[in-house]
């Protein structure tokens, strides 16, 4: 009993100083903002104030939008085509070498960055462009999950389902896939932050929308309360996406 | 009977073999071909053939003040490799030490951390500091520090209690514990978290090169794409590509192996 009670101050002396290094930063920022001017590093309580106004005028919920869709979209399509290009190594061992010596590396260690100056000069600005971007910076990362999980597919399951059935969609249905979801999933997991935290840099060249495109107007016009305002509504719609989409995605599979 | 399906087996598993080391190569021709086919109907400012960029990366490897921009990069890279290691293997340290701050850091300074956006530290770091190295390095160590936060709390829950209790039976200095049976039990997670690092850095470097560096290959592309000089932007994305993945599976993943191998064994 003591020490169940002693478990529980502690957690809650945990807490409170969780919460409170947080209070002490926003403090400290406050403080620093004081002798700053403000488009060097505007105070919390006038970027909080923005962040509200921002969540409250239709244009930012339009360009936020406009990046959340294609945040899904290029996932979605991400899996899709790293998942088929695994697939494609598993199957046919002599594609083996061309995915993983040739694709693999050349997509992995593309630079991000070149990407997006590519799409610029290829493609006209708009939604093509941004996917194509976000699409090509996580296929490697979907890649390399699916491979991953096809590889620690248990042999024999597989030759208790072929026992069974001679249709491969049907094995490939009830069994691969099923047992290939904790291995998407992280996928979409990690996918999802790389998303929001580096693909974002395809709305920077290519957008007429979207917030990268909010953040560089905002920059450039050296409005600093807009532009941290938008960094922080970028978290909130990260931590947002993850608890609507993610966390719930992961819930409904583990129950399998 | 049986020697003849063995040898069957041989030989088509020697095929099989042979179109697994032939398909690679195969395709990466059919990719020139259809590269050079395409450059041949889309302008050079478009597309550039592939002579054009092998020409151009000829240039780039003999000019030394090219050579001196991939110098910038790669000292942004390895200084904010070495500054966000610091950093996170300190904040990874802390709830170890210092459990009362778990929550702080893991629950609190952590996500906030991990959801922050790289162009938002990139951009945010231009507008504090101008158009410097300083920008480039804080930006890329700024998005570098929760992966490296994360892995080094990975590798610190994963030390065995067993031989913690072992090492205070012998001594009670913490500085000593620390030295001799904790860092070198972190050994496999420091080479992992780094090579990590090392592969996400080249994915920031350039965009923070390209919107607050004034050197660095990230320049050379802003510079080249003002200019509509492709062939450069291709020459400088084929030399990163080869440079990552040559240093990443040739030094770090042996290396990394054999470390694992010595301390997981």
């Amino acid at each position: 009993m003591r020490a169940e009670q002693g478990s529980f101050t502690s957690a809650v002396a945990e807490r409170l100083i969780g919460e409170g290094i947080v209070v002490l930063a926003l403090l400290g920022w406050w403080v620093v903002a004081r002798g700053l001017p403000e488009f060097i590093l505007p105070g919390p309580i006038v970027v909080a104030r923005r962040l509200i106004e921002l969540f409250a005028t239709p244009e930012f919920l339009w360009n936020a939008f406009a990046s959340s869709w294609r945040v899904l979209v290029s996932i979605a399509a991400a899996l899709l085509i790293g998942g088929g290009l695994a697939f494609l190594a598993h199957g046919e061992p002599w594609l083996a070498g061309v995915v993983d010596d040739r694709i693999k590396p050349v997509l992995n260690s593309f630079p991000s960055i070149g990407w997006a100056i590519l799409a610029a000069i290829w493609f006209n600005p708009g939604d093509f462009g941004v996917i194509f971007v976000e699409v090509a910076i996580l296929i490697p990362f979907c890649l390399i999950n699916i491979a991953e999980g096809l590889r620690n597919i248990d042999h024999e399951l597989m030759e208790m389902g072929q026992s069974f059935t001679r249709h491969r969609a049907r094995v490939l249905w009830r069994l691969t896939l099923p047992l290939l979801v904790p291995y998407g999933l992280s996928a979409i997991r990690i996918a999802y932050g790389i998303a929001w935290k580096i693909a974002l840099v395809a709305e920077l060249l290519g957008a007429p929308t979207g917030i990268g495109y909010l953040m560089l107007r905002a920059q450039t016009a050296a409005d600093s309360t807009t532009f941290l305002a938008t960094c922080f509504a970028i978290v909130l719609i990260f931590v947002a996406g993850e608890r609507l989409v993610i966390v719930p995605l992961e819930r409904r599979f583990e129950r399998r | 009977m049986v020697d003849t399906t063995i040898a069957l087996g041989q030989s088509s598993r020697r095929r099989g073999l042979l179109a697994r080391r032939l398909a690679p190569h195969l395709f990466t021709l059919l990719f020139l071909a259809a590269w050079q086919a395409a450059a041949l109907v889309a302008p050079s400012y478009l597309l550039p053939g592939p002579a054009q960029v092998a020409w151009r990366l000829w240039l780039f490897v003999t000019s030394w003040r090219d050579l001196g921009h991939l110098g910038a990069s790669l000292y942004h890279v390895a200084a904010a490799i070495a500054i966000s290691f610091v950093i996170g293997s300190l904040l990874a340290l802390i709830p170890y030490y210092a459990p009362l701050l778990r929550f702080a850091i893991e629950r609190r300074i952590g996500p906030f951390l991990n959801s922050f956006s790289a162009i938002g530290w990139t951009l945010l770091s231009t507008m504090w500091f101008g158009v410097t190295s300083l920008t480039v390095i804080f930006a890329i160590s700024a998005v570098l520090v929760p992966f490296a936060l994360v892995n080094m709390s990975a590798g610190l829950a994963n030390i065995d209690p067993e031989t913690i209790e072992m090492a205070g039976s012998f001594t009670r200095r913490r500085a000593w514990m620390f030295a001799l049976v904790i860092v070198p039990s972190l050994y496999p997670f420091i080479f992992a978290t780094l090579r990590i690092m090392f592969g996400v850095s080249w994915k920031v470097t350039l965009t923070a090169e390209l919107f607050g560096g004034n050197a660095g290959l990230g320049y050379m592309i802003n510079l080249a794409r003002q200019e509509f000089d492709t062939a450069t932007i291709f020459a400088a994305i084929i030399l990163i590509i080869a440079f990552v993945h040559g240093l990443d599976q040739y030094v770090l993943a042996p290396l990394q192996a054999k470390v694992s191998r010595h301390y997981a064994g």
